[in-house]
């Protein structure tokens, strides 16, 4: 799990806040809604999980947070808020580099084609640094080597004139890593850091951002759809389904104690608690096209237990904690009890045993 | 290292097989061309005669026998009909150098002409400067090039007063020929810089570079154009070479003495020797274009290793 | 916000609502129908493309024009040289005129006639070119992409073809076989098929070992449908790029040979023998029409096909559908 109590997260300012997005995209003159109204609170110093299938909104819920927005796409609705200026608002370039790197930097997907392949790898660190942290030249290299040593890059000073090409996948990450953490931002975004590598450089890399995050004070967003590597490092966890974030909590609130409907099937689709002889749970259906307007909850239509009002209007969030909340009909106190699937019992057993989930 | 050693052989048995065919087609043109005028004035024996003596009644492999032999020493042979006698080193030596001058005068021109436009095409996509460069690149790919070469002849000189013919020590008539030369160069260049511009825009590493807070200007330079020297490298040394081989339109248009004509001549001429001789040292231009600019991708790109395969061009 | 608020909110909602919805599993896959055909697709991409449109309205007209202009009342003919019936001298150099829509030429031929005449010729010569080019250039392509065997063999005589330029095989090939229709036309077959080959060899390489071929016969899908639904949308789309624009190169090379002297017999009129005809009288102002003409005429052919082409190209691209 993630490194600081529930306690300490409440009591750490907000850094950023971001209330009703709503974002679309236009697609060969049609309008697609990618996000429908999500809020979150990021506070300082936690790694948040953003949880989803491929579609939910994951990547594009935080591209906007920096401007990196595909062109095609604007934001309709809604506020970011960050050091009191709203970042919904940005529309030029000069307001934009203010954050990039300096405030909010970013890790991405792939590594192999992250790096600039005819340019060596430490010019790549060094120009983060040169452009954020007001050094150049020689001084500006000797931090550069410094930072390919934090990141876990043995032989830095060889490995700094090096290409890209001569570096393995998950020794190219831990450099994008570099390129991130050397802009020395506020917050890191990663955007699935380690779905493109090994399962053993996996744990590295996610230890790596561990370390980097208690040495720079860094407040970590991680998009994935691996529950595993959620596990492993969130204090809190989204959930989004459908461009909405439909449930939100501590991960072990959020593990042990879920309230969506969606979130029940998403951690009833863990293959270690399937039972050995019986089929392996999956979700049936497909996530709704999000060229129409959605009426109520977006997950009903594969809901087995789904209410009548769930086709009709969207649930708004219901609070189970102060730090847990959710955004199902289920909470309302008129609705009929519903327990969850056996495989949350078994998951909260298990995870009462100190058993499936590492630290 | 053996790599370029295969290369080199492959290209050299290319060359030679070349050579021979061209040689063969050239046995195939009719006989009256060597006579010209005095075809019918000469009667058999002295038809006989002469195309003896010019070695032409040989059996074909000893021909080209003599031929080789007479390359490895250095000797390209002797014109037949064009220059009779006269060493054909010395009459492409002559003529070769004009060609080149103005071969990469328009090379230099059409580059930075070209790559300009591409990039305020790339940058403007979709909007007026973008088409109008489009339009340009449409005009002068599918229009057949002596057409606008002679409009510019009729109109542009009267515009602007510009000298139609070459003269040697008239640096003002180097302006419309070395124009006309650059203009297709000038669209290939242009659509070239635009395409791959807007390929690696949409590139990751790009993203990345945008995420790190860097301004799309500063992108566009320091990561955009350094990268794009690395494939055009690989065609600079066979775009100079090329030039040696002149442009016959423009070269014959305003009266420039450069080996433009010459192959054209030659075979007209039914000058054989000089055809060959043409022929082998244009292939060997291209081959070695074609080898330089491999070197030159893997000097440039880090990437390349000097033991890849090669596949046909 | 807290559930006391939300029941606030909701107190309006009629709580027969919370009971359990009828689940129907169909519903949930329900993504949206796709109506999606490739070539419908194509099409009206490329109908959006006002320019090529109009190109390919031109084009059309001019195609069906020099089809029909033989027939229309009033018509000259091209070769027949036109006598000034008041002196029987030869009508030499006329400015276009009532009578004489284009003028006539140096020796009083009829220009009009001898453009539309051209234009056949040399639109009957690209055709032929390029269908060639197609029909075997296609052929040696497959083959030499599909069967492995072949690769190395045909390889090596292309990169031996290719080295020789193009300007001497075509040269010496007309001169060879004297100049002619059919000999231009094949002339440049014999240079033109090596593009088209590797071009074709090329997509094939590329589509064959492309994944969704190997998924698809995985499947157990028949050859015939990987060969209508995967390959041949692809290769369509490049082939009618190639021979789109092998026309206004054949116009060209055939443009060429006649400047070196090599082109067609002036009692064949073609776009490449005009030019040259006009070319020769182009600096006297009064007589420049004779150049102009035919010039406006191959701009317009070639710069059509090149565009109508390209465009044609672009619009099968999947990524251009709406």
């Amino acid at each position: 799990m993630g490194h600081l109590t529930t306690e300490e997260i409440l009591k750490s300012e907000v850094v950023l806040s971001v209330e009703d997005l709503v974002i679309k995209f236009n697609l060969r003159g049609k309008e697609l809604t990618a996000i429908r109204g999500a809020s979150l609170d990021l506070h300082k110093g936690e790694s948040l999980a953003v949880v989803g299938e491929s579609g939910s909104g994951k990547s594009v819920f935080t591209k906007s947070f920096m401007g990196l927005l595909d062109s095609n796409g604007r934001i309709e609705n809604g506020t970011i808020m960050y050091k009191g200026e709203n970042l919904a608002k940005f529309k030029t370039e000069d307001d934009w580099i203010k954050i990039r790197g300096k405030e909010i930097a970013m890790v991405f997907q792939d590594p192999m084609t992250s790096l600039n392949p005819l340019k060596i790898v430490g010019k790549q660190v060094q120009e983060s640094i040169e452009l954020h942290q007001n050094l150049k030249g020689e001084e500006a290299k000797k931090l550069a080597i410094e930072i390919l040593a934090d990141v876990g890059i043995s032989e830095p000073e060889r490995r700094y004139k090096q290409y890209p090409h001569e570096f393995s996948g998950g020794m190219r990450q831990r450099v994008v890593i570099a390129i991130a953490v050397a802009c020395n931002p506020n917050i890191l975004i990663c955007d699935e850091p380690t779905t493109a590598l090994d399962v053993t450089i996996q744990a590295q890399i996610l230890q790596l951002l561990k370390n980097l995050q208690e040495k720079y004070n860094l407040t970590i967003i991680y998009i994935t759809h691996d529950l595993g590597v959620v596990a492993n490092v969130a204090d809190r966890i989204a959930v989004m389904y459908a461009g909405d974030i439909i449930e939100l909590g501590t991960a072990e609130e959020v593990f042990f104690d879920p309230k969506h409907p969606y979130t029940w099937a998403l951690l009833s689709s863990l293959p270690q608690l399937g039972t050995k002889g019986e089929a392996l749970y999956s979700i049936k259906g497909t996530p709704p096209n999000l060229f129409k307007e959605i009426v109520g909850d977006a997950f009903a239509p594969r809901n087995p237990k789904a209410l009548k009002i769930d086709f009709v209007s969207r649930p708004p969030y219901f609070e189970v904690t102060p730090t847990h909340k959710a955004r199902t009909w289920l909470l309302d106190p008129r609705a009929p009890k519903v327990d969850p699937p056996p495989m949350i019992f078994k998951m909260r057993d298990m995870g009462m045993n100190g058993g499936a989930n590492n630290e | 290292m053996k790599y370029y050693i295969k290369r080199l052989l492959r290209s050299f048995l290319t060359l030679i097989i070349v050579v021979t065919v061209v040689f063969l087609l050239m046995r195939l043109m009719p006989v009256e061309g060597y006579f010209g005028a005095s075809f019918d004035k000469l009667d058999e024996v002295q038809k006989e005669i002469k195309l003896k003596n010019l070695g032409l009644l040989d059996p074909w492999y000893m021909q080209l026998k003599s031929f080789y032999v007479s390359l490895l020493h250095g000797d390209l042979g002797e014109s037949i009909t064009y220059r009779p006698k006269v060493a054909i080193s010395s009459i492409i030596g002559s003529k070769f150098l004009i060609s080149l001058r103005f071969g990469l005068a328009s090379l230099v021109v059409s580059l930075v002409v070209g790559l300009s436009m591409g990039i305020l095409m790339a940058r403007s996509k979709g909007k007026f400067w973008d088409k109008i460069g489009t339009g340009y690149v449409v005009g002068a790919n599918a229009v057949p090039a002596v057409i606008y070469y002679l409009l510019i002849q009729v109109f542009v000189t009267n515009w602007f007063d510009l000298p139609l013919l070459f003269e040697k020590d008239n640096p003002v008539s180097w302006i419309l020929p070395v124009l006309c030369l650059s203009l297709v160069s000038t669209a290939y260049y242009a659509m070239w810089i635009r395409r791959y511009m807007v390929d690696e825009l949409n590139k990751d590493y790009i993203r990345l570079a945008r995420a790190k807070g860097l301004r799309n200007k500063t992108i566009m330079i320091k990561h955009v154009m350094r990268n794009a020297f690395v494939p055009m490298a690989q065609y600079l040394p066979a775009s100079i070479l090329y030039t040696i081989s002149g442009s016959i339109y423009v070269e014959s248009l305003f009266s420039i003495p450069g080996t433009g004509g010459l192959l054209v001549t030659a075979i007209q001429r039914q000058d054989n020797t000089l055809v060959q001789a043409l022929v082998l040292v244009y292939s060997s231009i291209g081959i070695i274009g074609l080898l330089l600019g491999d070197i030159m991708m893997a000097a440039f790109d880090p990437r390349i290793k000097l033991g890849a395969e090669g596949g046909s061009r | 916000m807290s559930n006391k608020v939300i029941n606030k909110i909701a107190d309006n909602t009629d709580s027969s609502l919370f009971e359990f919805a009828e689940y129907d599993a169909s519903k949930a896959e329900l993504t949206g129908y796709s109506n999606y055909s490739f070539w419908r697709s194509t099409i009206q991409v490329f109908f959006k493309n006002k320019v090529a449109v109009t190109l390919l309205i031109v084009v059309g007209f001019i195609i069906l024009f020099t089809l029909a202009q033989p027939y229309l009342p009033n018509q000259k003919l091209p070769n027949k040289i036109y006598l000034d019936p008041a002196t029987g001298m030869q009508l030499r150099n006329q400015a276009p005129n009532a009578e004489y829509w284009f003028g006539t030429n140096s020796i009083g031929q009829d220009l009009w006639a001898r453009i539309w005449s051209g234009t056949r010729t040399s639109l009957f010569i690209g055709f032929a070119v390029g269908l060639f080019e197609a029909i075997v250039g296609i052929t040696i392509g497959a083959l030499w992409g599909y069967v492995r065997k072949l690769d190395a063999l045909i390889t090596e005589i292309y990169n031996v073809w290719d080295n020789i330029p193009t300007t001497v095989v075509l040269i010496i090939l007309t001169y060879i076989m004297r100049p002619s229709v059919p000999t231009i036309i094949f002339a440049m077959c014999m240079t033109g098929w090596l593009g088209m080959a590797r071009f074709v060899r090329n997509l094939i390489i590329i589509i064959r070992d492309r994944e969704y071929n190997l998924a698809s016969r995985c499947l157990g899908t028949p050859t015939s449908r990987i060969i209508t639904k995967n390959l041949l949308p692809y290769l369509v789309s490049v082939i009618m790029l190639r021979m789109a624009l092998a026309i206004p190169a054949a116009i060209g090379n055939e443009v060429f040979l006649s400047y070196i002297g090599m082109g067609l017999p002036l009692d064949i009129p073609s776009l490449g023998n005009l030019i040259n005809e006009g070319r020769v009288l182009m600096m006297t102002p009064a007589l420049r029409y004779q150049l102009l003409f035919p010039a406006l005429v191959i701009s317009l052919v070639t710069v059509s096909f090149y565009v109508i082409g390209n465009v044609f190209a672009d619009s099968a691209d999947p990524r251009n559908h709406v």
